[in-house]
């Protein structure tokens, strides 16, 4: 199968089973709304060394937030339902919490499992805090030098996908790079996907553990790697000197291909010989997404 | 099953009609001869709703109550939930005691609007009323949790010992208002004289107001004007012959 004159290679991706939820940050303006998700969805590219991962959904207008300013979602995600309600208590605490002039809402209402987010960072009220409820919604009113934070007492939690990617094989660095910047601004406008990595991009992918040190759970993908093509088993066909990898996380698998079938369309440019896609042989992610199943409908 | 009871008044009420058993959640399980055989009182004498409605759908937890109800009092007492809509003026002690739902009066309403019992230690402890007029007196009295919304003007005896909720009140409000205050907020968009036992904190933006009136927009069409939603207010904490942890948030300006 060719795209615009590009492979897609008979791969798949594999995905994980996450917990996300999605946190609306609002803000006098869009720029402080912006300030404290930059800060939240500061180092957390990835699991292996974050303990989460996370991103800027999309922008909100006022419309579409509780009290009615600019705000972002962020989407927001671990590995299991127990550390997902630490990282965020941890996280909102010290990025939201702190930053002028926001407020923090649930993007998940109807999710039926709740995190008692805003009831564990209420504290920081020292019994000074004061909750409303609003439309069946609790609020803390947290008492700060600035003024108020508010948040909501709990957030929705729901099953999501995490790890679903592919991989843009350029024949230099920097066809590769504008490949990938197609495609992350193709994936953009997609609802209900994340992409974690800095610009939505990941130079380094890995494969599972190390062929020397045990203590590594993730290593170099040598297989991928340009420099090593002439001493290790390599999968780069001819002509590919640069790759880069487009990870995306997802509220579930639906919008996971959505996203891909719009990044991968936009990344089959001039400058790339094919796109293939990371997985571990199929038997530890319970999410596979074949290229060409997906780029084929 | 309907979408909405409606009750409409059969002719004009001559004296006080205790009505207290119209509560949109007692009717949602009620067909309409149960509906009509409720009981209800009328210048003292004991009577059925029916005598003094016409009752149209069953079996819905939306209510609508039309006519000339100035007269009519306790409706909607104890509710717990669903929607009651009231079409005009309603008497007093409109959704005395609810714990859940909404009250709609579009009209004004008599004195004790959401409020309590006499002698009780709470009234309402949870849902939502909301007069799109004014309160001849009293509203919010004791109200444990919930909220009241006045779009006209309401009397000084408005959130008297409120222990927790929110009442909002669009118009002017008599001297006196939140006497007794223990938690919860009272908001006026215009001059409150309070009582000696507030003392003022500070002028600021409340974010938890910007939740509120968009959700008075959004959810029930208020018109809450733009400097109201986005404006300063001054906050007043009482009252201190209290608790003390309640507010008084008096709009000052954009």
């Amino acid at each position: 199968m060719q795209i615009n004159g590009v492979v897609i290679e008979d791969t798949f991706a594999e995905a994980f089973t996450m917990r996300a939820a999605r946190i609306v940050i609002t803000g006098k303006n869009a720029k402080w709304a912006r300030e404290a998700a930059l800060k939240l969805t500061g180092f957390a590219t990835s699991v292996i060394g974050c303990k989460c991962e996370a991103g800027i959904e999309r922008e909100l207008a006022g419309t579409e937030t509780p009290d009615g300013r600019p705000g972002l979602a962020v989407l927001f995600l671990t590995m299991d339902k127990e550390s997902l309600p630490q990282r965020l208590i941890e996280r909102l605490g010290q990025t939201v919490l702190t930053c002028p002039t926001t407020a923090c809402f649930d993007g998940l209402t109807a999710a039926p499992d709740r995190l008692a987010v805003g009831k564990a960072l209420r504290v920081f009220g020292d019994g000074f805090q004061g909750s409303k409820v609003v439309g069946g919604r609790r609020y803390w009113r947290v008492p700060v030098m600035e003024g108020e934070f508010l948040i909501d007492e709990t957030f929705g939690m729901q099953k999501a996908v995490g790890g679903g990617n592919f991989l843009i094989l350029g024949e230099d660095a920097d066809a590769a790079l504008g490949a990938a910047e197609a495609a992350v601004g193709a994936m953009d406008p997609i609802p209900g996907v994340v992409l974690p990595f800095p610009g939505g991009v990941v130079r380094s992918g890995s494969k599972v553990g190390s062929r020397r040190y045990k203590n590594m759970i993730a290593t170099t993908n040598d297989a991928y790697s340009p420099t090593l093509r002439a001493i290790t088993a390599t999968a780069l066909p001819e002509g590919v000197n640069s790759v880069l990898e487009i990870v995306l996380d997802g509220l579930d698998a639906p919008s996971i291909e959505a996203a891909m079938r719009a990044g991968i369309q936009a990344a089959c440019r001039p400058g790339v010989r094919a796109i293939s896609a990371g997985n571990y042989g199929g038997k530890l992610g319970p999410h596979h997404f074949h290229l060409r199943k997906i780029m084929g409908t | 099953m309907s979408d909405w009871v409606v009750l409409t008044l059969r002719a004009a009420l001559e004296h006080p009609l205790e009505a207290s058993c119209i509560a949109a959640d007692r009717l949602a399980a009620l067909g309409e001869r149960e509906i009509s055989a409720l009981p209800i009182r009328h210048d003292r004498q004991a009577g059925v709703l029916g005598d003094f409605f016409t009752v149209r759908g069953e079996r819905a937890a939306r209510v609508r109550v039309v006519g000339g109800l100035d007269a009519a009092d306790g409706i909607g007492t104890g509710m717990a939930g669903g929607e009651l809509v009231i079409e005009g003026n309603v008497g007093r002690d409109v959704g005395l005691e609810m714990s859940g739902g909404t009250v709609d009066v579009n009209g004004n309403a008599g004195v004790n609007a959401g409020g309590a019992r006499p002698g009780a230690t709470r009234g309402v402890t949870g849902g939502e009323v909301i007069i799109r007029g004014s309160v001849a007196g009293d509203a919010a009295a004791r109200m444990r949790r919930g909220m009241v919304v006045v779009t006209g003007d309401a009397g000084g005896g408005t959130g008297q010992g409120m222990i927790a909720g929110t009442v909002v009140v669009f118009g002017s409000i008599a001297a006196g208002v939140g006497r007794f205050l223990k938690r919860g907020s009272i908001v006026g968009f215009r001059d409150i004289e309070r009582p000696a036992t507030f003392r003022y904190a500070c002028t600021y933006q409340p974010p938890h107001l910007q939740v509120l009136f968009h959700y008075l927009r959004r959810h029930h069409g208020l018109p809450v004007a733009d400097a109201h939603v986005t404006g300063r207010y001054h906050r007043y904490s009482g009252d201190l012959a209290e608790l003390g942890r309640g507010e008084i948030l008096q709009w000052a300006g954009e």
